[in-house]
C-alpha cells in the first residue's frame, strides 16, 4: 500500500473521536491544575505526551498490523523484560515500584504490556483457536497473560493489573471456550476470593468496604469518593464553567488530574460534558466493533475486539470508580487522564484498530 | 510479503461464530455506558442542587473575629486591667517535608529545645484542621526579626497578631480583678449560649474578670471567606457581623489605696477591706501572698499552675473573702449590742474584774492578772476586759448572740459581687448538732462571748458588720461602680450604736489616743487577737514561732464623725493586732485622707498609733479554760 493510499483510507471519524477526548483531557488538566503553582504547567506536559503518542502512533499505523503480530512474541517478550527491569531497578513512586526512568522522562512499561498482550493474545487467537478451544489452548493463553499480570501484581499495582481481566476474558470469549469453563473459572474466582482478601492490604480492604457504604470514613478512603460525587453532582446540567470549578480547583477532590480528571470535566461542564464523554468512548467502541467486523483476516477481529474491551473496560473501571460504584483503585481514564506513558499505550492502541480498518481491504 | 500471507483469512464459520461474542460485547459496553449516564443523570440532575450546596460548603468557611476584651478601670479612671497585642508565631498546617528542618532553625531562635517547640505542637493539635497551628506565643520583636531576616527559611512559618490581657500593676490587685484563660469544658458544656462561647476562647476565671466576663468579653464577630481544602483564605473575604467589642468596666477600687494597703501588707500573710460604709463600694481589697494574674493571660504552663495550686502560701486563695478566721476580741462590738439591745445590761452598769472568773466550774482568765476592777460597758470595750464579756455571754445565752450577729450580716455572704465568698460560721446549737453532732454547751457560748470557739469571720463580713455600726445600715460591699445596691437598715436602736460607738472611739484614744489622730483624722476601732493554739494564752507572742502565734485584727471607721471608710485587716499569724493590723489600717488611712507620711521620721504616726495600740492590745487577750 502506498503511502497516498494509506493517507486516504485512514478511519478519520475514529480519529478525530480520539483527539477530541485527548483534548478535553487537555482542558481538564489545565483547570485541574491552574490554582496549583507547582502543577499548573502539567497541561504542557501531557500536550508534548500527545505529540509523542500522535508520532508513535503513526508509526504504528504506517506499518502493517501483520508485521506487528509477526514481531508480536518480541514485542511481549521486550515489554516482560521492562516490567522485570523496574521491579528490580524501578524508581518507587507512592508505594509502587512500576516507573521506568530515563533521564527526565519516567514511562510505566505496564501501559506497554497492555498493548502487546492485546497483540499477542489475538495472535495465538488466530493462529491456535479453531471452532472452539482446548484445555492446553486455555493454559497457554493463560501463561501470556499470566506473566505481565503477575510482574505487575508484585509492583504492587493492582489497578492495572485488573485490566487484564477483561481482555483475557474477552479472548476466551471469542476463542469459543466452553461455558462450562468460563463458569469453572467465575466459580473458581469466588472461591479463591475469601484466600485473595486475607492477602489484600488494609488500605485496600477498606477501599473496597467504602465501595459499599461510603460514609463509611468520609475523611479517609471514603473522602475521596465522596468529594468526586460533590464535584460531579454540584456541575449539575450544563456545570459550572471551565475553569470555575470549585471542587477541582480549591483541590478538595484528590487525583483532580489525574484519576478523578472526568470529575474535573464533569464538575465544570455538567452532565452534558460528562455525556459527551461517555459518548466520545461509546463511538470508539463502535468504530472499533466495526474494524473488527470488517477486517479481512481472523487476526484484524481478534486484535480490534481486544483493543475495544481494553480501551472501554478501563474507561469502565475508571468511570465505575469515580461515580463510586467499584473501589478506588487507581486506573486511569484513557486519553484524559494526566500521564505519559498512559496516553501513548492507548493512542498505540486506537492506532491498531484504525490500521486493521485501514488495511480491511484483501490486497 | 510473507507476513501477510501467514494469517487466514475469515471464513463464513468463523464470521458467525465471532459475530455472536461481538454482539455480546456490545450489548455489555452499551449497558455499561446506559448504566453510567443514569449515574450521571442521577447525581448532576436530580441531586445537582444538593451536591451544590456540599460543594459551597466546602468552599466557603465562616471565620471568627474576635472581639477585645473590655478595659477595667479604677474609680478614678486608672487602667487595672487592658489589652495588648501579642504576637504569635503559627505553624500552617500543610505536611511540609521541611517541617523538622525549620523547627531546627526556629529553635535557636526562639532559645527553647526543639522537643519543647515539639511538644507544643502536640497540644495544639486538637484544634480544626484548617487552624494554624501554634509554635509560640507573643514572640519579641528582636526573635521576630531574626526569623523575618531568613523568611525563606521558614515557609510554613506565620505571624498572627493576637490581643492579649494585661494587668499594668501586676499582683496589686489579683485577688479582686481575677486572671482569664482558655475557657474549660465544664463551662463549655454549661455555657447558657453556645453560640457565644467556643472552645479556645478566653474567658474571665475568676474575681471581676468572672463575674463580669459577658460584658466584658463581648460577642465575636464573623467573616466569610473562600477557603481551598487545606483551609487557606483565597480571595476576598466578606464580614459577616463585626465583633461586639467588651465593655469597659469602672470599679469601686482605689489603686492608691490598694497599693497602700498590699505595701503595708507586705510579705505578711493576710488580708484586707476598706469599704465606703455609706454605699459599701469596696476601695480597697487585698489578700496575701497574691499571684501575678499576667502569668495567666500569657498561658501558664501546667508546672507553673500546679506549683501555684500547691503553694503553702495559698496565693490564689482570696482571703479577705474566702478565709474564716475566729474574730477574737473584735467580736465584743457584737456582744455589747446584743446586751444592750436585749435590755441584758445598761451602759452605766459596771461590775468588778478581779483578774478571773469561775463560770460553769471553770476558771477563765481576763488578760489582766491584777484584774480592771470596776468596768462598764464603755470600759469593758476599751481595756477589752473578758471577765465583763464571759458574764455578759453567760446572761444572753447563745440564741441573742446570734440573731444579733446575723443581723450586722455575720454567718452568711455579704453579697460581694465576685465569686468565692465564704459564708463562714455564725454559731447556733442546731448548727453544732448538724455539723459536729454534738449538743451545744454552755461553755460554748463563753468562748464565744470572748470571739472565740465555734465562731469564724471573714475580712469582708468584718468590714460590711463595722461599717453597720458607723451607719447604721448594712451595706452590701461591691466592686462593680455601676451597681449600687441599698444598704438594708440594722434593727438596732440609735442610743445602742452610739454607745457602742463611742466605746470603740475609746479604744483608740485610751492612753495616748491623742496621738492616733495627731495626723488630722480621727478613728474608731477594735483590736482583736484570735487565738491558732490554746497554748499561746498567757504567753508573749514575740517568743512563740511564727506558726503558732495568734491572727491579728483591726476592725473599724473612720473619721469617727460621719464615717467615709471602713476597714477590716487581718494579719495571720501576727501576733498583736496593735503591732501588726494597726499600723496597715493607718498607712491605707493616711493615703484615703490625702495626708503622706512626713518625711521626717519614718512613718512616725503609724508607729505611734501602733505603739498605742499595742498598749491597748496587749490586754486584749483572751483566756481559755484550763
Amino acid at each position: 500500500m502506498t503511502g497516498r493510499r494509506l493517507l486516504a483510507s485512514l478511519d478519520a471519524p475514529t480519529i478525530l473521536a480520539t483527539l477530541a477526548l485527548c483534548t478535553i483531557g487537555l482542558v481538564s488538566i489545565a483547570s485541574a491544575t491552574a490554582e496549583h503553582g507547582g502543577r499548573s504547567g502539567l497541561w504542557k506536559m501531557q500536550l508534548a505526551w500527545l505529540a509523542v503518542g500522535i508520532v508513535a502512533a503513526a508509526v504504528v499505523v504506517a506499518v502493517d498490523y501483520r508485521l506487528w503480530a509477526a514481531l508480536a512474541l518480541v514485542l511481549h517478550g521486550l515489554a516482560l523484560l521492562l516490567l522485570g527491569f523496574v521491579l528490580a531497578f524501578g524508581r518507587e513512586v507512592g508505594g509502587n515500584r512500576s516507573w521506568l526512568e530515563v533521564g527526565a522522562l519516567r514511562a510505566q512499561p505496564s501501559e506497554l504490556a497492555k498493548w502487546t498482550t492485546c497483540l499477542v493474545l489475538a495472535v495465538y487467537l488466530a493462529r491456535r483457536v479453531r471452532s472452539s478451544m482446548g484445555l492446553r489452548q486455555l493454559g497457554e493463553m493463560g501463561l501470556l497473560v499470566a506473566a505481565p499480570v503477575g510482574l505487575i501484581a508484585l509492583q504492587p499495582d493492582m489497578g492495572t493489573a485488573l485490566i487484564f481481566v477483561p481482555i483475557f476474558a474477552t479472548a476466551l470469549m471469542i476463542g469459543g471456550v466452553r461455558w462450562k469453563v468460563l463458569v469453572g473459572f467465575a466459580v473458581l474466582a469466588l472461591l479463591l476470593a475469601p484466600v485473595g482478601w486475607t492477602h489484600l492490604k488494609a488500605y485496600q480492604k477498606e477501599r473496597i468496604l467504602t465501595m459499599f457504604d461510603a460514609e463509611r470514613d468520609p475523611s479517609g478512603v471514603g473522602y475521596q469518593v465522596r468529594q468526586s460525587k460533590i464535584a460531579i453532582g454540584s456541575g449539575g446540567l450544563v456545570g459550572k464553567g471551565l475553569f470555575a470549578g470549585t471542587q477541582g480547583q480549591l483541590n478538595f477532590l484528590p487525583a483532580q488530574h489525574t484519576d478523578f480528571v472526568l470529575s474535573t470535566f464533569a464538575e465544570e461542564t455538567g452532565f452534558l460534558g460528562a455525556v459527551a464523554v461517555l459518548g466520545l468512548f461509546y463511538y470508539l467502541m463502535w468504530r472499533g466493533i466495526v474494524a473488527a467486523r470488517s477486517a479481512q483476516d481472523r487476526l484484524g477481529t481478534c486484535l480490534c475486539m481486544l483493543l475495544v474491551v481494553w480501551i472501554t473496560g478501563q474507561m469502565a473501571i475508571n468511570v465505575g470508580m469515580i461515580l463510586g460504584r467499584l473501589p478506588t483503585i487507581g486506573v486511569p481514564l484513557p486519553f484524559l487522564s494526566y500521564g505519559g506513558s498512559a496516553l501513548v499505550a492507548a493512542l498505540c492502541g486506537m492506532a491498531l484498530v484504525v490500521n486493521v480498518r485501514t488495511r480491511r481491504f484483501v490486497n | 510479503m510473507d507476513y501477510r500471507e501467514r494469517w487466514e483469512l475469515k471464513d463464513y464459520l468463523f464470521g458467525q461464530v465471532v459475530e455472536r461474542r461481538i454482539v455480546l460485547v456490545q450489548v455489555a459496553v452499551t449497558l455499561l455506558v446506559l448504566a453510567f449516564v443514569f449515574d450521571f443523570w442521577y447525581l448532576q440532575g436530580v441531586h445537582g442542587d444538593e451536591y451544590r450546596v456540599l460543594a459551597e460548603n466546602n468552599r466557603l468557611r465562616r471565620i471568627p473575629l474576635p472581639a477585645t476584651r473590655g478595659e477595667i478601670f479604677d474609680r478614678e479612671r486608672r487602667v487595672i486591667a487592658s489589652t495588648r497585642p501579642s504576637l504569635d508565631l503559627l505553624l500552617r498546617r500543610d505536611a511540609d517535608p521541611s517541617l523538622e528542618r525549620q523547627l531546627a532553625g526556629l529553635a535557636p531562635i526562639l532559645g527553647e529545645p526543639v522537643d519543647a517547640l515539639r511538644r507544643r505542637l502536640e497540644e495544639s493539635r486538637s484544634r480544626p484542621s484548617f487552624e494554624a497551628l501554634t509554635v509560640k506565643e507573643d514572640v519579641t520583636l528582636a526573635e521576630l526579626a531574626r526569623i523575618e531576616a531568613r523568611r525563606d527559611r521558614f515557609p510554613s512559618i506565620e505571624v498572627r497578631q493576637t490581643a492579649r490581657r494585661h494587668y499594668p500593676e501586676g499582683r496589686l490587685a489579683a485577688h479582686a480583678i481575677g486572671y482569664v484563660g482558655e475557657v474549660n469544658e465544664a463551662r463549655l458544656q454549661t455555657a447558657e449560649d453556645t453560640t457565644t462561647l467556643f472552645r479556645g476562647d478566653i474567658v474571665g476565671k475568676s474575681g471581676i474578670e468572672r463575674a463580669f466576663d459577658d460584658p466584658l468579653r463581648g460577642v465575636r464577630g464573623w467573616m466569610v471567606a473562600s477557603v481551598d481544602s487545606l483551609g487557606r483564605q483565597i480571595g476576598d473575604s466578606q464580614v459577616l457581623e463585626e465583633p461586639g467589642h467588651g465593655a469597659p468596666l469602672e470599679i469601686t477600687l482605689d489603686i492608691r489605696m490598694q497599693r497602700a494597703l498590699v505595701e503595708a501588707l507586705g510579705a505578711e500573710a493576710g488580708a484586707g477591706v476598706f469599704l465606703d460604709p455609706r454605699t459599701g463600694e469596696v476601695l480597697a481589697l487585698a489578700s496575701t501572698p497574691a499571684f501575678d494574674p499576667n502569668r495567666f493571660a500569657d498561658g501558664l504552663t501546667r508546672e507553673a499552675w500546679q506549683a501555684l495550686n500547691t503553694d503553702e502560701g495559698r496565693p490564689l486563695h482570696d482571703r479577705a473573702i474566702a478565709s474564716a478566721y475566729a474574730p477574737g476580741s473584735t467580736f465584743k462590738v457584737v456582744m455589747s449590742i446584743a446586751g444592750l439591745e436585749t435590755g441584758t445590761i445598761h451602759p452605766a452598769d459596771a461590775l468588778y474584774c478581779a483578774g478571773s472568773t469561775v463560770i460553769y466550774g471553770h476558771r477563765r482568765l481576763c488578760w489582766k492578772k491584777g484584774g480592771h476592777g470596776r468596768v462598764d460597758l464603755e470600759r469593758a470595750l476599751a481595756q477589752s476586759c473578758n471577765v465583763y464579756f464571759y458574764h455578759l455571754g453567760q446572761r444572753l445565752g447563745i440564741e441573742p448572740i446570734q440573731r444579733y450577729g446575723a443581723i450586722l450580716g455575720l454567718g452568711a455572704p455579704t453579697g460581694i459581687d465576685i465569686p468565692g465568698e465564704e459564708e463562714a460560721i455564725l454559731p447556733s446549737p442546731e448548727w453544732k448538732q448538724r455539723a459536729h453532732g454534738e449538743p451545744w454547751y454552755p461553755g460554748d457560748t463563753i468562748s464565744v462571748a470572748i470571739g472565740q470557739g465555734l465562731i469564724a469571720v471573714t475580712p469582708i463580713q468584718m468590714a460590711t458588720m463595722i461599717a453597720g455600726v458607723a451607719t447604721g445600715r448594712l451595706p452590701r460591699p461591691h466592686l462593680a461602680r455601676a451597681s449600687q445596691p441599698a444598704p438594708r437598715e440594722v434593727a438596732i436602736s440609735a442610743t445602742t450604736l452610739e454607745t457602742v460607738r463611742r466605746g470603740l472611739e475609746m479604744v483608740v484614744e485610751s492612753g495616748t489616743g491623742r496621738s492616733v489622730t495627731r495626723g488630722g483624722f480621727t478613728v474608731a476601732g477594735k483590736t482583736g487577737t484570735a487565738q491558732v493554739f490554746k497554748r499561746s494564752a498567757g504567753i508573749d507572742a514575740d517568743e512563740l514561732p511564727k506558726a503558732e502565734r495568734d491572727h491579728a485584727w483591726f476592725v473599724g471607721y473612720a473619721p469617727v464623725d460621719n464615717p467615709r471608710v471602713s476597714f477590716a485587716v487581718v494579719v495571720e499569724h501576727g501576733g498583736h493586732g496593735g503591732t501588726s493590723a494597726a499600723p496597715i489600717v493607718r498607712k491605707v488611712l493616711e493615703v484615703f485622707f490625702g495626708e503622706e507620711a512626713p518625711a521626717g521620721p519614718p512613718a512616725a504616726p503609724g508607729l505611734q498609733a501602733a505603739r498605742s495600740l499595742r498598749r491597748e492590745e496587749s490586754r486584749d487577750r483572751p483566756t481559755a479554760a484550763r
